[in-house]
């Protein structure tokens, strides 16, 4: 081995735009990279218009005051716990992701480097910083439209600056938030603050919107509230935003020069893992980053294995561990008030499959919370082998705590819908419940989707080659929608009846028992 | 030392002095990563100091310049080639001064000689570690911090690493701390082994003679 030592060159540093041109330079995009980018984008866009237009549509209608009827008000109200909700659930996205992180691949190799630590950072903060406006302007828009008739409006409709000052507001505010999150991003408790504000305020506002149609006290005063806004009022409300946002902005530019290599490793690496876990549809793995990001710095309990046959024990480890941190499972429950808010405030009766999507969403996403060690079995069966368990017998065991969190979670969920006027009759809690081991198939389906290889190709489509991981991913959903077929009828047509109940019964039975016996037979 | 509730290294004490090779051993969970992760400043110790290259270690471009660390597996850039991947870092670590390996001699010193215009992406895991080092030494670094390098490398290269990082690296005044399970490649090395047990050092061997002297503290107590 000759190596010549190397001693060379000038005396100047590099500066960072020269590294990422040179990074950039050898980037090979080809044209089906951003065709598919494109389409994505294009599919979003159409979906979420639609999904605005009916909110953003309150924009354009002169309602007076006098005009304002129960209906108006509580969808006023539930309008305005769904923004807030909607802003401090991104904001507790964000600080999940970091908020500023770097690509994994710059954490790799610009992070550790003499480069300057903010010019490294700028990109990152700049995106974040971007998605924030965006993100919060839309809200200002939306959190406007949602006061609906309650604004005094003169005789020529909405002005123009309204709409202009809410959107500046909700930058604002947006911007500044994520900035203190950034702000607080090398410091636990800083950040756990954060985080506890942001779930209250959660709370409270999702529990208020839905509160809003029971008890007038609520929608009472909220509305006096819209109706006491006026041009000076939104053009404060817009400059303390602007104010407090370019405050604290200066103050993580400051930071940026100084910002800590081992948080940013760290927070770069994990967000990296869970866009590309969200970009292939991975749940299960999203909710394992969770868990090890928590568990990480802490001790665990031990416990003896209970004296059940081997089949039971290993279902047990599931039950153990939601025990260990039932956290995720309160604020899930909490969630379940979301479809009944998206049918006040968004949607109404007239969009039922919304409220389907919402519904189908979530059982998905509680019942996955029971699925973890179903999901490690899948990936390495050792633990299987050691206690001489069949894994179709184990699968059979460990269906029972995902089908009770989905039906559970389905049960509450309507009954929010009920007592919020969306739906009527006592039948659909029960239906709910039922539906929940035909929702769980899926959910089985989706944690024991074995590991995919990005590279392999799928069946050709119009967009190209559709990965297999997409089609796997998406026979899950549709095998949890095949479970809950009549519960989703019914909430189409708007009634439930005793036999739909009965039908929803059967359907379950039948779909988990046909998925357990192909999973037995196919494990065998 | 602690993440959280769980306290990982408690009472160490370990002094380097510049041109050793110090090998951190230990079962899995004593702490040697986390000890590596003090030394580069991304934990701090909830008592006690690190002193590293005269102070603590202060995250700033004079360290980075200084020290060099291989961690966990890198995330790799999709368009740049094992060779282009050289060069940027060589390029991040402008103005070169100190002894490193050219891109070139590193391909091909590293086994990577076919391999030199593919993307990392395509590598085996023993090949894209054996980049991983590479790109530590494509830039010069008075202390190379190296966590459990010898991680899918077969024996013949390990024995070809360690006789690099002991005839080379430590020989043109850089210093090794590095955390193995491998004693042999720690020997051949020419390291002074320090074992960690219950996230304490116990008895230090000192498995080679032909060790550089040094003279200066690289790593110790604040003065």
């Amino acid at each position: 081995m000759i190596a010549e030592p190397t001693t060379v060159a000038g005396d100047q540093g590099v500066s960072v735009a020269t590294v990422r041109s040179f990074i950039g330079k050898h980037r090979r995009k080809s044209w089906v990279d951003w065709y598919v980018a494109g389409f994505a984008l294009l599919i979003v866009a159409i979906y979420g218009s639609d999904f605005l237009a009916s909110p953003l549509s309150r924009l354009s209608k002169s309602a007076s005051h006098a005009a304002a009827t129960h209906a108006a008000a509580t969808q006023a109200v539930a309008g305005a716990g769904l923004v807030i909700g909607v802003g401090v659930g991104l904001l507790l996205l964000a600080q999940a992701l970091g908020p500023l992180a770097l690509s994994p691949a710059d954490a790799s190799w610009l992070l550790l480097t003499p480069l300057s630590r903010r010019a490294v950072l700028r990109r990152a903060a700049l995106t974040v910083a971007v998605l924030a406006m965006a993100a919060g302007a839309l809200l200002g828009v939306l959190a406007l439209a949602m006061a609906g008739p309650y604004l005094r409006l003169s005789g020529s409709g909405l002005p123009g600056s309204w709409l202009f000052l809410s959107a500046v507001a909700g930058a604002g505010c947006c911007l500044a938030a994520v900035a203190a999150e950034a702000l607080a991003q090398p410091r636990d408790r800083p950040r756990a603050v954060i985080r506890a504000v942001c779930l209250a305020v959660a709370v409270v506002s999702v529990a208020g919107g839905v509160a809003g149609e029971r008890w007038s006290v609520v929608t009472r005063a909220v509305t006096a509230v819209f109706g006491g806004l006026s041009t000076p009022a939104f053009a404060t409300a817009a400059l303390a935003a602007l104010i407090v946002a370019a405050a604290a902005w200066l103050l993580l530019w400051r930071q940026l020069a100084s910002f800590p290599a081992g948080v940013l490793r760290a927070d770069s690496a994990r967000s990296g893992r869970a866009l590309l876990a969200a970009q292939y549809f991975n749940f299960s793995l999203l909710f394992w980053i969770a868990e090890d990001n928590h568990w990480r710095g802490r001790l665990l309990r031990s416990r003896p294995w209970p004296t059940l046959p081997p089949v039971l024990v290993l279902a047990w480890a599931d039950w153990r561990r939601l025990g260990r941190r039932p956290w995720p499972l309160v604020m899930l429950a909490v969630a379940a008030v979301v479809p009944a808010l998206l049918g006040i405030a968004i949607t109404g009766p007239r969009r039922p499959d919304l409220i389907a999507v919402a519904l189908i969403a979530g059982a998905v996403a509680v019942g996955l919370q029971g699925t973890t060690a179903t999901k490690r079995d899948q990936d390495d069966p050792a633990l299987l082998r050691l206690l001489g368990v069949d894994a179709g017998r184990a699968l059979v065991a460990r269906a029972v705590l995902p089908a009770l969190l989905s039906g559970c979670w389905l049960a509450l969920s309507l009954t929010v819908l009920c007592a919020a006027g969306t739906l009527s009759g006592w039948l659909w809690p029960l239906l709910g419940l039922i539906a929940g081991p035909g929702v769980a198939a899926g959910v089985l389906r989706l944690a024991r989707t074995a590991r995919i290889n990005p590279a392999d190709g799928g069946p050709d489509t119009p967009m190209g080659s559709t990965p297999p991981w997409l089609v796997s991913r998406m026979l899950s959903f549709i095998v949890a929608v095949i479970g809950a077929v009549p519960l989703f009828g019914a909430l189409l047509k708007g009634e439930a009846h005793a036999t739909t109940v009965i039908d929803q019964g059967a359907a379950s039975v039948i779909v988990l028992s046909f998925y357990l016996m192909i999973a037995r037979a196919i494990s065998r | 030392m602690a993440y959280g509730e769980v306290v990982v290294l408690e009472d160490v004490d370990l002094t380097v002095t510049a041109g050793e090779v110090v090998a951190l051993t230990g079962v899995n969970g004593v702490g040697k990563s986390t000890l590596l992760s003090c030394l580069a400043g991304f934990r701090r110790p909830a008592d006690g100091t690190v002193s590293v290259l005269g102070g603590p270690p202060r995250d700033n471009a004079e360290f980075w310049r200084s020290v060099a660390i291989v961690a966990d597996q890198p995330t790799w850039y999709p368009g740049l080639t094992v060779r282009e991947l050289l060069e940027l870092v060589l390029m991040t670590h402008q103005p070169v001064r100190g002894w490193c390996l050219p891109a070139d001699d590193l391909v091909e010193i590293f086994g990577l000689s076919a391999r030199a215009n593919a993307s990392p992406l395509s590598l085996s895991s023993g090949q894209r570690q054996r980049l991983s080092i590479a790109a530590a030494l494509a830039r010069p670094s008075r202390l190379l911090l190296l966590d459990e390098p010898e991680q899918s490398l077969d024996a013949g290269f390990r024995r070809e690493l360690a006789t690099l990082l002991r005839e080379q690296y430590t020989a043109n005044g850089g210093t090794v701390v590095m955390a193995t399970h491998d004693h042999d490649f720690a020997v051949t090395a020419g390291s002074r082994i320090v074992p960690l047990a219950e996230g304490r050092i116990v008895a230090e061997t000192e498995e080679a003679d032909d060790r550089i002297p040094a003279d200066d503290g690289i790593i110790g107590p604040v003065p």
